[in-house]
């Protein structure tokens, strides 16, 4: 009975898509430092987490977008609008400090998020449609409102690359020099653990998982779906702000025609975590180690030899395999 | 009377909208709008996101949509183009240069084909989201474009190769005389066929479809590698009205496609949709874009108004079916 018990865990450790996923990225991970020692430095580690941090925070809003069984495609317009604007205002007004740019950033955040969610939960436009709508007059108005012009590093105000430098954790290397954990990576935990804990042990959570699983079994149970989507949306527009902070912190150069346009470098990890599209399956474990895989990966194409113009093409191969094992495993679930 | 009126309202609320959007332009632009060389430009622009917004109709057909037309056109053209510059055939004499475009347009035609297949294969077999597929397979034909040209342009193609894109026969534009071909077909095999009926029934409802006897994998990977031919005839109007090809030509394409389709009056769960509708709706937007154009607005400022009237129409129908729903209570109630 005893020995019953444990073999169904460990068929459910293994049957789980994380398992597949954290085995994918230690097998790769050993291919690399195969390839190219230097890669397994204590320093080149705490370096993807910081510069995937960006990518991570944007990753857990799409995430819990699809959860809900919507798509998100405007959170990159968000993100830069956020950015773009609150560097902007810091130089105008001479306020040199970080809590007030990601004051200003998730301003515009949610002010945007909100929007999509008005559309979305009250006039109950397809999800696509709308966010791909609004990813263009949220871009097209930034720039045709704000401004084209890129701000480059002398013109930035000092709080972001302060704010960029900042480690919670500093070690000193042996032979002089320090490196660390930054304060980005800290950050992306945090709002990490929030968004689990918000998703697993509150009302709103849960009804985000309902809705997901099923629009109309979640309305009849009593759930206000309506307000559930626009928290969903504001939510991903906080994250797109902040996101958008921690991307001009890193590169220390605001040009408002990035990130728009990498949609899919985000909705890859989200989806290669597990996460279905039609929704209600899906942890933030999975797109966590997505977010870790796909940094890998981007990472290390030019150590493997492959150059950057690959990456496109890799980023949709890896997109198309893992929709089509998901897709495929939920209908052999269906059958059994 | 009202009932008879109220049936065909959509397509002739567009067409007045139509009209409307033209006298317009016609009032406030009129030494500008109101000319020949002015509508031969629209003539020749209309066909390469006409026939991209075929494209997307079929697919939004059946319920799905296919965000990967721009990518496949791409792709396509890309290798049009190597063939056309890079291939030499000296044993054929005179004809070399017939021969080349003949197998650059049937090797776009036979790559396009293919890349509907990938998706629809992907949609139907697998039963993946047709949105991620398409999402994915986007980022894999354009990331294949970029990768073989290396991010560069490829421009100069042979003289006969250019009639396509910007000859004309009695005045009429060639791409327009192509694209008219196109929406004829298009209408009868939607209309006539019986694949036709066949997409219309799997769009509103799959599972009633199934059970009605509809190869529902077989309309589905039809319908896909349709899509991709419709895709694969706009790259080669388009590559050969420009004389050139770049990776991420086009890409606003997209955008206008769902945008022509949406406001055409084709329903995005699926299931309903005209290419009358469709006709009407890229007619309208070419006015617009034209018109825009001769006020100078900025690309960008035309992305913020495309996005605009794309939700702005969903809204509208949002009321619009509570208007006719509030209707017929009131009719049942009586």
């Amino acid at each position: 009975m005893n020995g019953n018990h444990w073999d169904v865990q460990i068929r459910r450790i293994f049957g789980q898509n994380e398992s597949y996923l954290l085995f994918i990225i230690i097998a790769y991970s050993v291919l690399v430092i195969f390839l190219n020692p230097s890669f397994l430095t204590l320093e080149n580690l705490f370096d993807l987490g910081k510069s995937s941090a960006s990518l991570g925070i944007m990753a857990i809003g799409v995430f819990i977008v699809l959860l809900s069984g919507g798509i998100d495609l405007s959170f990159t317009a968000i993100a830069i609008s956020g950015q773009y604007i609150a560097a902007n205002v810091l130089i105008a007004t001479g306020v040199d400090n970080i809590l007030f740019a990601f004051l200003i950033s998730g301003l515009v955040g949610v002010c945007l998020g909100a929007l999509n969610g008005l559309l979305i939960s009250y006039y109950r436009i397809p999800t696509f449609i709308v966010t791909l709508g609004t990813l263009n007059i949220f871009h097209g108005f930034l720039l045709t409102v704000v401004g084209t012009k890129a701000i480059n590093s002398a013109q930035l105000p000092k709080c972001f690359k302060i704010f960029g430098a900042k480690n919670v954790l500093t070690l000193v290397k042996p032979g002089g020099g320090s490196y660390g954990v930054s304060v980005f990576t800290a950050i992306f935990i945090a709002i990490a653990l929030l968004s689990w804990f918000i998703l697993k042990y509150t009302r709103l959570g849960r009804g985000i998982y309902a809705i997901g699983g099923d629009r109309e079994a979640a309305e009849r149970a009593g759930l206000n779906v309506a307000r559930i989507q626009f928290f969903i949306y504001c939510y991903v527009g906080i994250l797109a702000g902040i996101a958008g902070i921690l991307h001009v912190s890193l590169i220390r150069y605001s040009n408002p025609t990035y990130l728009v346009g990498s949609e899919l470098s985000v909705i890859a990890p989200v989806v290669l975590g597990g996460t279905r599209i039609t929704g209600g399956t899906g942890t933030i474990i999975g797109t966590v180690l997505g977010v870790a895989l796909i940094t890998l990966i981007n990472n290390s194409l030019i150590l493997i030899g492959l150059s950057s113009f690959w990456q496109g093409f890799f980023t949709g191969v890896i997109v198309a395999i893992s929709v089509s094992l998901s897709s495929y495993q939920s209908r052999k679930n269906v059958t059994i | 009377m009202i009932h008879q009126y109220m049936k065909h309202s959509r397509t002739t609320i567009l067409f007045f909208m139509m009209l409307g959007a033209f006298v317009v332009m016609s009032i406030f632009l009129p030494d500008k709008f109101l000319t020949l060389s002015n509508f031969q430009s629209m003539a020749s622009q209309i066909p390469e996101f006409g026939l991209l917004s075929i494209a997307i109709m079929l697919a939004m057909l059946t319920g799905g949509i296919d965000l990967s037309i721009v990518s496949i056109a791409n792709l396509a053209g890309v290798c049009a183009a190597l063939i056309l510059t890079k291939s030499s055939f000296p044993q054929l004499g005179g004809y070399e240069e017939v021969f080349k475009i003949i197998l650059a347009m049937s090797s776009a035609i036979l790559i396009s084909l293919l890349c509907g297949l990938i998706n629809g294969l992907l949609i139907a077999y697998i039963k993946v989201t047709a949105i991620l597929a398409t999402l994915g397979t986007m980022s894999i034909f354009s990331g294949i474009a970029i990768v073989v040209t290396k991010g560069y342009g490829i421009q100069g193609f042979p003289e006969k190769f250019l009639f396509i894109g910007s000859g004309t026969i009695f005045d009429i534009p060639m791409p327009l005389i192509i694209f008219i071909f196109s929406i004829v077909i298009m209408s009868v095999i939607l209309n006539r066929l019986s694949y036709g009926f066949n997409l219309y029934m799997l769009g509103s409802n799959p599972i009633a479809a199934s059970f009605s006897g509809i190869n529902n994998r077989g309309v589905l990977i039809r319908t896909y590698v349709l899509s991709g031919f419709y895709s694969g005839l706009a790259s080669i109007i388009m590559i050969s009205r420009v004389n050139s090809i770049r990776p991420g030509y086009g890409s606003t394409y997209l955008l206008q496609g769902i945008l022509v389709c949406v406001l055409g009056g084709v329903d995005p769960s699926g299931g309903y949709g005209t290419i009358s509708g469709l006709v009407i709706g890229i007619i309208m937007l070419q006015i617009l874009q034209s018109g825009f154009n001769i006020l100078s607005f900025s690309p960008f400022f035309k992305n913020v108004i495309w996005g605009v009237m794309l939700i702005l129409i969903m809204v509208l129908n949002f009321y619009n079916v509570r208007y006719s729903q509030k209707l017929r209570k009131l009719r049942t109630e009586q």
